[in-house]
């Protein structure tokens, strides 16, 4: 952020002229007869005077050029196609953390289950970083379709790991005893 | 593998199950109390001056010995139940109690300080009649044993035989009692009725007969009670018809026939209908009787009459007088007579004898039913004592039936003496001599018929909270300021509590009573303590606190008769304060069909103010309906013989309700002789209609057993869930019986046991099952939707159990309603046996507050033990080879052996003599379920079928987990304090 621009500078020196001892990147001596620590410093280094506005260091191009969009594109899609990705690795460790419930492989479902939701909810904010991109649009399917699968993976887990109540037995406990209708009683004569 | 892999599972679950008592558990929360029964005999060990021992022989086939101090068991032989382990006669000499069982089968003799057997004879077959202790040259060596047709001597000290004789014409001589004083004749007495009197002399030293001679005696029909030996062998014979005493001398070579004294010459007023009983004292069996007896007139007149030179002169007449009895110690002899008091003391008896009274006056006043003995001595003739004790009985017990006196010489060579009372109602009181009660035992609890628990009333204050949300609500401020009240005074309970706490903690500890009485009696934090009424064959009501095992109340109902069926109901618990609770005992007499309905407070015993159906036709069975009238008093309904409803309470309330009820009550009646099973349903004017009517052929089989569901019992879960999750829905139908009977032919191969499971209201039978080579006793268990029982497989020669378990598939047919009229599809039914490695005496299922918590089997086993099964092991399902389904589901591989592991005693070393029933009750802790096991001892307890999995165990660690938490809780302060300044100080660098 060297780029010198016009008559700024004389209100950037009073404003950073108060940071005692801090090296700046460049100053404008205003006054030939300063005998601060800065003008030292300088007549130290040279008598070489720099003209106003002169910097040693080359000022980078900003200019935006094709091949910047093309990195945007780029990055964009790498944030997009990052949930799916993932999914592989996921499947891996399904594989590998077995279908018993302990706490390694209820940690392991919880973290696949988590993170995708996670990503659902700050959909916005990762639209929002989509947004330079040409295709936004269709990155962000891309990165919704991820995530979906994602935690779709989860909850195919669930369901191999037996935590899903889709048995009925899952909702054998909420099950009323039935009322019954008739009353009886009796036994051997007495 | 896969082998190994069951067998580790099976063993980590048989591991999961101990769910034994740790040693310092033992006696926390179980109780029991042994009893001996009735007493029949009774004798106290008079060795030194304080008697050490009381050694008594009951109606339950027991010998024991009793500490008289406390009224304790010392020891107690517990032989055969039934006719086999009868104890005839109890004789008891020095340190040796001889015991004659089984009808003449065994002689026994038991050491009386520790309770060895000493020696043991069988006896020859015969029906025993006598035996007497046979002593020579004053000392006691033989015991001569008098059988229908034989006598025989036995020595004291090993047993041994050392003759037996036959009798002469024991076909026609009915030889009733022998006698011997001493001498070395030993006198056998036989009668042949209406005819003549028949006296044998043996030789005791060879069993010679020595002189055979006959009496006429026309008169004479028996000789036991109504003849006895006085003085110095004079034989006393009373007779009822010519109002008469007969005298005869024994000994006397020369053929006299019976003197004949008529009692009006001895100045005697009879009653009506005498029947006379003589009461003679033989104290030391190696010298002659006393020559005074007693001869009573009446039921409640007695006369001491003496016998002096062949005339007999009265001594003493007692009227009233219910008992009498002799004692003897040394060389002295006391009579001892208990009369009314109330009645006794008449001018005429009080100034004639100068006895002094010790009485209480104002008891002697107000309480009704107290009696009192009298003692005095009738050594030589002379009166030595004349004492008169006041005993207070309890106004609820029966009448004194028996009087045992022990007398002892005091230090100042005066007679002192101690009182066993017994009464009808079975309990024995012991006395001492100024009338204080030093024991009572409460020997009708040996014999235990039905129990129930009800829940303790709550507290006051608990009940004032209850109150409150009983009401009707009334306003919003009116229900702040009574909740605000209701605070206020559990507040001030609390506070009050503390004081108390405080105030004890002052006191030494021995000081703090911690004693239950029936006003402290208030339900605990989880109803775990509770109210045990008990009734018992004798007719007497127990109310005993389930926590100390103390009895509370006691009530006795008089004639009750001894064969008599009861049922107890709880027909309003404690929950509807303030309406008291209520329970009904319905008590039939089996000869007269007649019933008789006695209604209670089971809390404090007393009778309840409600006034019972009279009930004028036999009863045939009762029904409590799960109705209520508007006292929430639940409706009982007895069926006559015809057929016909009597309801109790019969408000219009309830008339009414039954009126709109009526087409869905229905009852069954099983006739076990005719084998029929009939369903009746009740008609609104409250007679009723057959419906349906089973038939089992009584020539085949005879029912044996038929059992429904409790009424108490709450299933949780509808169905099982099965290795793919699935649901196998469970069949509870309500109204199932499960009848079993048993076949008439009882040889090995043709003997049968058949299960029928029949729906109560359409008749319906649902499976049936035949067990084909085996045979009872059966004992069942019919609960959930399961039905287990057990019975004696004659082909191989075992016990076994079998297991009935209903499903009703992988569909419920109807969720919401239990209809047996609507259910067209009859369950699924599995089956499974397994070997039981004992024969068992009862069997009953646990059961818990809402049934979530897995079932056990309570079984009582002959060893006294009870065994706490878990039903797991009793499942059909159990696969024959394990799979990954079976073991998803927990099944345990079927084995045919059911192991017995001794940690599964619920009672450890207390073992229950004789289990006859076992009674479970839920607590208000879904893991805890109450039990009681009743038969000749009581023994209660607190099993946990899931362990404990909602209460804090007893070890838990208070100290150890508080001081973590408290620990943890100052270092964060301290940690945060530490951390707020370290960051002030680097804020400021």
């Amino acid at each position: 952020n060297a780029v010198p621009t016009g008559g700024m500078e004389e209100v950037a020196v009073s404003t950073r002229g108060g940071g005692g001892t801090r090296r700046m990147k460049w100053a404008l001596e205003l006054s030939l007869g300063n005998t601060r620590s800065r003008g030292d410093r300088q007549s130290s280094q040279g008598d070489t005077l720099y003209p106003i506005g002169y910097s040693d260091k080359p000022v980078p191009d900003t200019s935006v050029q094709e091949a910047d969009r093309n990195l945007v594109e780029k990055r964009c899609w790498d944030v997009a196609l990052g949930p799916l990705k993932q999914i592989p690795m996921n499947l891996f460790i399904m594989y590998m953390s077995g279908n018993t419930i302990s706490i390694f492989p209820i940690m392991m479902v919880c973290m696949m289950a988590w993170r995708p939701i996670q990503a659902l909810m700050s959909l916005s904010a990762t639209f929002k970083l989509l947004e330079s991109s040409s295709q936004q649009w269709l990155q962000g399917i891309v990165y919704l379709i991820g995530n979906l699968l994602g935690s779709a993976l989860a909850i195919y887990k669930c369901q191999s790991m037996g935590l899903l109540p889709t048995h009925s037995s899952d909702w054998l406990a909420f099950i009323e005893p039935p009322q019954r209708m008739e009353i009886m009683g009796g036994g051997m004569v007495l | 593998m896969a082998n190994l892999r069951t067998c580790l599972a099976f063993l980590f679950l048989c591991c999961s199950l101990c769910d034994a008592v740790y040693e310092d558990q033992v006696g926390k929360f179980d109780w029991r109390q042994q009893y001996v029964g009735k007493v029949l005999f009774a004798h106290f060990e008079s060795h030194s001056q304080a008697s050490k021992k009381l050694i008594l022989a009951t109606d339950k086939n027991i010998v024991a010995s009793l500490n008289p101090r406390t009224g304790d068991l010392f020891w107690r032989q517990v032989d055969k139940a039934g006719p086999e382990g009868h104890i005839d006669t109890l004789l008891f000499h020095g340190q040796d109690a001889v015991v004659v069982t089984g009808n003449g089968r065994l002689l026994r003799s038991w050491e009386s300080s520790v309770g060895a057997l000493n020696w043991e004879m069988l006896l020859d077959p015969g029906s025993f009649l006598a035996a007497v202790l046979v002593g020579t040259q004053d000392s006691v060596k033989f015991v001569a044993v008098l059988k229908k047709a034989t006598v025989s001597l036995h020595y004291l000290s090993n047993g041994h035989q050392k003759w037996t004789e036959t009798l002469p014409d024991s076909d026609t001589v009915h030889y009733q009692a022998v006698y011997s004083s001493g001498g070395s004749q030993l006198f056998v007495l036989g009668v042949v009725p209406h005819s003549h009197l028949s006296i044998i002399t043996f030789n005791i030293e060879d069993g010679e007969i020595t002189s055979q001679r006959s009496v006429d005696a026309p008169w004479l029909s028996s000789i036991q009670a109504r003849c006895t030996v006085v003085g110095q062998g004079v034989l006393i014979c009373a007779d009822a018809s010519t109002l008469s005493l007969y005298m005869l001398p024994l000994s006397s070579e020369e053929p006299v026939g019976l003197q004949q004294v008529p009692l009006q010459s001895l100045d005697l007023d009879l009653a009506l209908g005498f029947q006379p009983v003589l009461l003679t004292t033989q104290p030391n069996p190696a010298r002659p009787p006393l020559a005074q007896f007693f001869l009573q007139l009446g039921p409640d007149h007695h006369v001491l009459l003496q016998l002096s030179d062949g005339h007999l002169s009265p001594l003493r007449d007692f009227q009233p007088a219910f008992l009498v009895s002799f004692a003897t110690t040394g060389e002295k002899t006391v009579a001892a007579v208990l009369s009314p008091k109330n009645e006794t003391v008449s001018s005429k008896e009080g100034v004639k004898r100068s006895f002094s009274e010790q009485s209480n006056q104002g008891s002697l006043i107000t309480i009704l039913f107290e009696r009192k003995p009298d003692l005095y001595s009738a050594d030589s003739g002379r009166r030595l004592l004349d004492t008169t004790v006041t005993i207070h009985l309890d106004p609820n017990g029966g009448k004194p039936e028996k009087l045992y006196v022990h007398a002892f010489l005091k230090k100042d060579d005066s007679v002192g003496y101690r009182v066993l009372v017994q009464t009808e109602d079975h309990t024995i009181t012991f006395l001492q001599q100024p009338g204080r009660i030093v024991w009572t035992r409460e020997e009708a609890l040996a014999d235990v018929v039905t129990m129930e628990m009800v829940d303790l009333p709550l507290t006051g204050t608990q009940a004032e909270l209850e109150g409150e949300f009983g009401k009707k609500a009334d306003g919003l401020a009116a229900m702040v300021l009574k909740r605000l009240s209701s605070q206020l005074i559990l507040l001030q309970a609390w506070i009050a509590h503390l004081w108390k706490l405080f105030y004890d903690a002052r006191k030494p500890r021995s000081q703090v009573k911690n004693e239950v009485t029936i006003e402290t009696l208030a339900r605990d934090e989880f109803n775990l303590q509770k109210m045990m009424v008990m009734v018992t064959a004798s007719g007497k009501l127990f109310g005993i606190d389930s926590k100390s095992g103390m009895v509370l109340w006691k009530h006795y109902l008089r004639n009750v008769q001894p064969n008599a069926v009861f049922k107890l109901m709880v027909q309003r618990t404690t929950a509807h304060f303030p309406h008291p609770p209520q329970c009904t005992l319905l008590i039939k007499d089996k000869e007269t069909g007649l019933a008789a309905l006695h209604v209670f407070n089971p809390i404090f015993g007393k009778k309840s103010h409600v006034t019972p159906p009279t009930l004028s036709r036999p009863v045939l069975q009762s029904l409590l309906l799960p109705l209520m009238d508007q006292d929430y008093s639940k409706v009982l309904l007895l069926i006559d013989d015809e057929y016909k409803v009597t309801a109790f309470p019969s408000t219009k309330n309830v008339l009414q309700q039954l009126q709109e009820m009526a087409s869905a009550i229905y009852f069954f009646l099983v006739d076990a002789s005719q084998g029929k099973l009939s369903g009746f349903r009740l008609r609104k004017d409250l007679s009723t209609e057959l419906i349906w009517e089973v038939v089992i052929p009584p020539e085949v089989q005879k029912i044996v057993a038929v059992k429904g569901k409790r009424a108490n019992e709450h299933v949780h879960s509808q169905g099982r869930v099965m290795g793919d999750r699935s649901v196998l829905y469970k069949y509870l139908n309500p109204n199932l019986l499960a009848v079993v009977t048993e076949s008439v032919d009882t040889h090995q191969e043709r003997s049968f046991v058949g299960v029928f499971l029949i729906d109560g209201v359409t008749g319906r039978i649902i499976h049936e099952a035949v067990q084909r080579k085996a045979r009872g006793p059966i004992h069942l268990v019919h609960s959930e939707n399961w039905v287990v029982y057990e019975y004696w497989n004659a082909k191989s020669r075992r016990n076994e159990f079998s297991v009935l378990e209903l499903f009703e598939g992988t569909e419920l047919y109807n969720s919401t309603v239990f209809s047996s009229l609507d259910r067209p599809h009859l369950p699924q039914v599995l089956q499974q046996s397994y070997i039981f490695p004992s024969s068992i005496s009862t069997m009953e299922a646990t059961l818990t507050e809402k049934g979530i918590t897995s079932r056990h089997l309570l079984v009582g086993l002959p060893s006294g033990a009870i065994l706490s099964l878990p039903k797991m092991f009793l499942d059909p399902r159990r696969p024959e080879m394990a799979t990954e389904q079976s073991r998803e589901e927990n099944l345990i591989p079927y084995a045919p052996e059911m192991p017995i592991r001794t940690e599964w005693f619920i009672n450890y070393n207390q073992s229950v003599t004789r289990v006859r029933g076992i009674y479970t009750a839920p607590s208000g802790l879904e893991s805890t379920c109450l039990v009681v096991a009743y038969g000749l001892d009581i023994f209660q307890t607190r099993v946990y079928p899931s362990k404990q999995f909602d209460v804090l165990k007893d070890d838990y660690d208070y100290v150890l987990i508080s001081s973590v938490l408290f620990g943890l809780f100052f270092a964060t302060m301290i940690s945060k304090r530490l951390a707020q300044v370290k960051l002030l100080n680097r804020a400021w660098r």
